[in-house]
């Protein structure tokens, strides 16, 4: 790519974060073309992706090398497009059920052992004697606070007993811990999308100088610029509205 | 009829799910070889299913330009970038760098894609932020507890947080990043671990149910 190129590809990203940004002032033409354009390139994005990382490599040239056992996995992908047609679209079920039982097949063990048998032994590991005769104090007590703020949580969530005396007190102090990892997780969803709110200003920032022909400077200019022609003809036009 | 429409997906449903299941613990080579086959048969299988939602979208704003309703200007947007991501990419044959330099898939990456991305996702930071500030009422005990794990986090991962804490509580010699990182490392775990395995007994479930055809509305109406 020439030297021009990335400029002009400077004044495509500036252009378009600002318009996206725009929202926050107001819904406007610049955002809404852009949101659309979006969706769009999102789509193209996974469409190449598919292309190139899929059907090319593991559809086309298996059926160029004559290995057309491919045609299975292809008829089944293909037959979800008949949801499109109601009269056929029950064909689509064949391409579903291979993907459901598959995929039920696969999750079920993998499950069992990351998200259950897992969480159980990290919970219980700090007290095997073999770590307990090697731990210090305070490894032992995060350890007990793990283990029973994990048995309070699931208490809350069983429901085959009354919450009433010790379970409902066990229930409540699982109350607390899952509020903890609710905070928790907000504080590091704000975290993620202000390191991207940073990023995007890094480049708005990059693309303001004279390398660039200052474009942020200019997009910016301009889109001021039309929102207060905007702001004055909308409210001619209201003044002229109330008039008639 | 309802035997090609219904019965044999099902049965399909049971074969795949019950040897998929099978070959987990049974570990022979016949049964890696079928691990393998079936993933990339499922790989070919799921790349048509996004054909689905391309094409649903794609009628979705062909009929709004079709009917000229309000806004269908913009509908056009949608074609203009998908043909602005795929043409590239086709010239490219799907690669991003050519030695040092960028491709046309690369430059529309770059600039274009990770610009537009970026951006949306940044911009819901303002809205979590505005939305927090005025839902958010701590009325309760459990409310307060939220409210200090998220501000602590964020405090505790700002430099200018770093410092107010040094300022403010220096003299206690318990750092900020310490407390996040025991809060994160213990009582974050346990709220995690419960919720990790009411996923996973409710998954699992799910699976079997599937499996088994008893939950069979992903088939749709008869």
């Amino acid at each position: 790519m020439s030297e021009t190129w990335m400029i002009f590809g400077g004044w495509v990203a500036a252009g378009l974060t600002l318009f996206l940004f725009s929202f926050l002032y107001k819904d406007n033409p610049f955002f809404k073309a852009t949101e659309h354009l979006y969706l769009g390139a999102g789509m193209g994005w996974v469409f190449q992706t598919v292309l190139y990382q899929t059907w090319i490599p593991k559809v086309w040239e298996p059926l160029r090398a004559g290995d057309f056992y491919v045609l299975i996995p292809t008829v089944l992908g293909l037959s979800l497009v008949t949801q499109f047609f109601p009269r056929i679209s029950w064909v689509s079920r064949y391409g579903f059920t291979f993907i459901m039982g598959y995929g039920s097949g696969l999750v079920i063990p993998l499950t069992l052992s990351t998200d259950f048998l897992k969480q159980i032994g990290g919970t219980i590991s700090p007290f095997l004697v073999s770590e307990v005769s090697r731990a210090t104090f305070w490894p032992l007590l995060n350890g007990a606070i793990v283990a029973a703020g994990f048995v309070c949580v699931l208490v809350y969530f069983f429901f085959s007993v009354e919450h009433k005396g010790a379970i409902k007190k066990a229930s409540t102090v699982g109350i607390y811990f899952l509020m903890l990892y609710f905070g928790a997780a907000f504080g590091n969803t704000v975290m993620g999308r202000f390191s991207l709110l940073y990023g995007r200003f890094d480049d708005l920032y990059k693309y303001s100088g004279a390398k660039y022909f200052y474009a942020t400077h200019v997009i910016l200019a301009a889109l001021v610029l039309y929102f207060v022609i905007s702001h004055f003809t909308s409210r001619k036009k209201e003044a002229e509205e109330e008039a008639a | 009829m309802t035997f090609i429409k219904k019965h044999i997906p099902l049965a399909l449903c049971f074969i795949f799910g019950v040897l998929t299941l099978g070959s987990y613990y049974v570990p022979n080579k016949a049964s890696e070889n079928y691990l393998e086959v079936m993933n990339k048969w499922e790989n070919i299988v799921a790349g048509f299913a996004f054909l689905l939602g391309l094409f649903s979208l794609f009628f979705s704003h062909y009929n709004k330009i079709r009917r000229k309703v309000d806004g269908w200007g913009y509908s056009l947007f949608v074609f203009v970038g998908f043909l602005i991501m795929v043409i590239p990419a086709i010239t490219s044959k799907g690669i991003q760098m050519d030695g040092a330099t960028l491709t046309g898939l690369g430059w529309n990456y770059r600039f274009l894609f990770n610009a537009l991305s970026g951006t949306m996702f940044s911009v819901l930071a303002f809205y979590i932020v505005s939305t927090a500030y005025r839902a958010f009422r701590i009325k309760s005990p459990q409310a307060g507890v939220l409210f200090a794990a998220a501000f602590i986090l964020i405090v505790g991962k700002v430099p200018l947080g770093q410092i107010m804490w040094e300022k403010t509580l220096g003299w206690t010699h318990v750092g900020i990043s310490q407390i996040v990182q025991w809060l994160m490392e213990v009582p974050v775990v346990a709220g995690r671990r419960g919720i990790m395995m009411g996923l996973a007994i409710g998954g699992i479930v799910t699976g079997l149910k599937i499996i088994f055809g008893i939950e069979r509305q992903y088939m749709g109406k008869d």
